[in-house]
């Protein structure tokens, strides 16, 4: 048998000790001005995705009998620089004291990117029965007024590496306001498709937005906005609910996606009638469900915690702190109620930016809105906007 | 002055994690604080439709068997995390385009790999089977390493550990060439050149052959629920210990008073600790956190000295096909212009370079995705600023045009067609890692290796450069380098090492 071969007999084992010199006068030779505090990537990561935005309220428009448009522009006193930019469809999440409760709502952009891009949003906020944050709103907020916000958020919006060329839009009450960003993106030629809008109200005089639609559609031949009314008859307007038959009626013959956003009556109406087009799961987006609510009514759901009211200990940076949770509140709920700001953005089960460490106790979360990770699961966390007590509860919340 | 925690540790990456787990552990009232709202860093998943996706783990090497651990088992076996792990049929499919090009796929096993490079390269048994002795010699240091707790004997170096002496001053290429291996078995040896962030002209053949034979070796690990499973199982070490972790929270500040730490700054407090562990690149630790009149010169010398490594790009996709209906049948593929490390290395700078990482997690993990389901992810490194300038506005079309291509790509040379059965696509860019991460331009790889500052350097004068007293470093810009293994690695390293610095009466 051969002699193995020393390949490396020429190498000399000390030239590491080399390598060593050469680091030490490499760092001899080293500048010694002082370190940015900041990069090029950093700073524009954070113009896009800002933690907060601070903003002042600069324009209020009225809509109706039950609806205003407010127009925020950045509050420069405070930070904020300008509006983050956002893809159409996105939310931003409002902060609100109302009454010692610190509490948070999400609210599509209404307006389009390009007003962003010159410091401008529109929330168009619609008075709702039990609405208690849009009550607080339409009430409270005047011109000149100061509002905290969080960055842009959420997935609902146009992809066109993913969504038909053709989106068949489906909207419900206040549910048009992103559609409206969605078309403004179209019109400013920022997307490339085309929207054909579904849009249920009332009555005539419910229609939020109509002027303004009416606007976009003359100018731009991509957008078709079709009004649905349910207890009015109009010749312009189609009467009843949104079916599948008058989806099919104002659909493409060929391939559309279908982007749904409105209450919850509307999805568990409209989700059916889709059903039948038989269309694939990718060609079908929701927005938000929205803040879950009635958990007694779920099968599933333990009868004897019905109208219970459980201890919920909640611990924020090493702070421990106890309150009242009643069963049909959620986790989040019960701790605005008592003023603790605890971290919240969709409110709707998806975002995960709620995630909270269940330390101990039993809880409720309806399977259709649990958007937790599998790890979660095995190691007990929870996202406390969707999460109900069965019992004393305590949880460990990040601070806000 | 007692401080509220002997440790406290700053940043939850996989550095922070298993340093706070480790510290902990060891009976240190710790507090670990992390400025997102979850663990991990880039050790996490997000969950979009009917997917849960993997940010960012490609797979762990340094895991290994149970009869053959290698160091990050024997660290989480130490420490009691529980994962659920499932183990990688193969190392990885290699495609080079072009007119030398190839079409390779290489299994785990040390002779299931030599048997396959031969195949692939007639004649290169030998000096495969002669990377596997020098793999050994060079466990068998790390191994006295470990023993003598980073502080080796000099004449037990050189006289029993000559070869670890010569190949970690050696780099890849040089190596290769002495012994002989032909050139296209080179190339299909250096496709894992990418997960150090440096081209093989320049990154020591020792750290290059201990990841790449430990891969063939050990096989290669991932977690059946995502990252986000290590990076909650480490968390649950540190609450089982006693200790508190903190999210949401930014430190401000490392305070320190004549050169030793002695806590940190959060929006509203000061923390007063004897000891802290900074899982954060020490350019943002030195340029922003510290009073200026306490850093070191020699800190700011060795920073501005040093370059950033890369960036990178993913777009994670779920598609409405299994990967049977697709064709999909290899975990990892590497697409690649060239064989050239040096010329892959440079065309990071490059926005629209071609070279492309493809995973598709389902043939590790089959129920990772719901039935006729499948999610791929495709990865981009990128050099420091090359993204700097996309405009706000162009951004998503930028990230778009980067995923088109890379699917066209995808498509043309592994001849699956994916396009028309996409569900939900998300892209994370420099800008997300940024946000993410916090590091300098979303740097993920911490400083680039070089000749002077190889993770084996870095290593040998970590006591000499450890500027400031009470103040450790961890994570990708630590001594340790970076990736996931050498990640955890490094927050044990800092914890034996601040035990180290409290027997020694610091």
């Amino acid at each position: 048998m051969p002699e193995k071969q020393d390949y490396l007999a020429n190498v000399d084992p000390m030239s590491f000790m080399g390598l060593l010199s050469m680091r030490k006068e490499k760092i001899d030779a080293g500048e010694t001005k002082p370190l940015p505090g900041t990069y090029t990537v950093n700073e524009k990561a954070k113009t896009l995705h800002p933690k907060e935005q601070y903003l002042i309220i600069s324009k209020v428009t009225q809509h109706g009998s039950d609806a205003k448009s407010f127009e925020l522009i950045p509050n420069t006193a405070e930070g904020t620089k300008g509006c983050a930019y956002f893809r159409a469809g996105q939310y931003i999440s409002v902060l609100l004291d109302i009454d010692r409760a610190k509490v948070s709502r999400p609210y599509s952009i209404r307006s389009g990117q390009k007003d962003a891009l010159n410091g401008k949003y529109i929330l168009t906020i619609k008075g709702t029965e039990n609405g208690y944050a849009s009550k607080y709103i339409l009430e409270n907020w005047k011109a000149g007024m100061e509002v905290e916000t969080s960055g842009p958020e959420g997935n609902f919006y146009y992809e066109p590496l993913r969504d038909a060329k053709h989106v068949v839009g489906i909207a419900g009450g206040s549910g048009i306001t992103p559609f409206y960003s969605i078309a403004c993106a179209i019109a400013d030629g920022i997307e490339d498709c085309n929207l054909t809008l579904l849009y249920g109200s009332r009555t005539k005089d419910n229609i939020l937005l109509k002027e303004e639609f009416d606007r976009l559609e003359a100018n731009c031949s991509k957008i078709k906005v079709i009004h649905v009314l349910c207890d009015e008859l109009d010749n312009e307007c189609e009467i009843g609910f949104i079916t599948a038959g008058l989806i099919k009626k104002y659909a493409p013959a060929d391939d559309y996606s279908i982007f749904l956003c409105g209450p919850q009556a509307m999805y568990d109406f409209v989700d059916k009638e889709i059903e039948t087009l038989g269309l694939p799961i990718r060609r079908i987006r929701h927005e938000l469900f929205g803040e879950y609510k009635n958990p007694e009514k779920e099968a599933d759901y333990p009868k004897d915690a019905v109208g219970k009211k459980y201890k919920l200990t909640v611990t924020v940076r090493g702070d421990k702190q106890a309150i009242t949770c009643a069963s049909s509140d959620t986790l989040l709920v019960a701790m605005e109620r008592a003023g603790i700001t605890a971290p919240s953005r969709c409110r709707s089960g998806e975002c995960g930016y709620c995630h909270s460490r269940l330390v101990s106790g039993r809880v409720y979360i309806p399977k259709f809105v649990d958007g937790r990770r599998m790890a979660d699961f095995k190691f007990g966390y929870v996202h406390p906007c969707c999460t109900f007590p069965l019992g004393d509860v305590e949880i460990d919340v990040p601070a806000k | 002055m007692r401080g509220q925690y002997d440790v406290i540790v700053v940043g939850a990456g996989n550095g922070g994690l298993a340093a706070a787990a480790a510290a902990a552990k060891n009976g240190l009232k710790t507090l670990l604080i992390e400025k997102h709202n979850i663990p991990g860093g880039c050790a996490t998943s997000f969950r979009r439709g009917r997917f849960e996706f993997e940010t960012s783990l490609h797979e762990l090497c340094d895991y290994g068997p149970a009869n053959n651990p290698g160091p990050v088992r024997k660290l989480f076996t130490m420490l009691g995390v529980e994962v659920d792990w499932c183990v990688l049929p193969d190392t990885f499919r290699s495609i080079v385009i072009g007119p030398n090009g190839y079409d390779v796929a290489m299994p785990t096993g040390r002779k299931e790999f030599a048997d396959k490079m031969e195949e692939y390269v007639p004649g290169s048994r030998q000096s495969i089977e002669q990377i596997y002795s020098y793999a050994d010699d060079l466990e068998r240091t790390c191994a006295y390493l470990e023993e003598c707790k980073g502080k080796p004997d000099p004449m037990v170096m050189l006289s029993e550990h000559a070869n670890f002496m010569r190949l970690v001053s050696s780099t890849v290429n040089e190596v290769l060439n002495m012994i002989g291996m032909p050139k296209k078995a080179q190339d299909i040896f250096n496709t894992y050149f990418c997960y150090l962030g440096a081209d093989c002209d320049t990154l020591d053949f020792a750290n290059y052959a201990l990841m790449t034979v430990s891969y063939i070796t050990r096989g290669a690990y991932i977690p059946k629920m995502r990252s986000h499973e290590i990076s909650l199982a480490l968390e649950k070490v540190v609450h089982e210990h006693g200790g508190d972790v903190w999210y949401n929270t930014e430190v401000t500040k490392i305070l320190v008073k004549n050169g030793k730490a002695y806590g940190i700054a959060i929006n509203d407090r000061e923390i007063y600790c004897d000891h802290i562990i900074c899982n954060v690149n020490p350019h943002i630790v030195y340029g922003k956190m510290m009073d200026k009149k306490e850093v070191p010169e020699r800190a700011i010398k060795l920073a501005n000295a040093r370059k950033f490594s890369q960036s990178a790009y993913t777009v994670y996709i779920g598609l409405d096909k299994s990967p049977e209906e697709l064709g999909i049948k290899d975990y990892t593929t590497f697409i690649y212009d060239t064989a050239d490390t040096v010329t892959l290395d440079a065309s990071s700078a490059v926005i629209d370079n071609q070279s492309l990482a493809v995973n598709c997690l389902n043939i590790a993990i089959p129920e990772c995705s719901p039935p006729g389901t499948s999610m791929l992810f495709f990865t981009k490194l990128y050099s420091e600023d090359c993204w700097k300038d996309v405009k706000i506005e162009d951004y998503v079309k930028t990230k778009n045009r980067v995923a088109e291509h890379a699917i066209e790509h995808y498509e043309k040379y592994c001849g699956v067609k994916i396009r028309d059965s996409i569900e939900e696509i998300s892209a994370a860019t420099p800008f997300t890692f940024a946000r993410y991460l916090g590091s300098p331009s979303g740097d993920i790889y911490g400083y680039k290796g070089s000749k002077w500052d190889g993770m084996f350097q870095r290593l040998a004068v970590q006591e000499e450069e450890h500027f400031t007293q009470g103040l450790r470093f961890c994570g990708a810009s630590s001594a340790w380098m970076h990736g996931y293994s050498q990640a955890y690695i490094s927050g044990g390293d800092a914890v034996m090492l601040t035990l180290r610095d409290i027997q020694a009466g610091y």
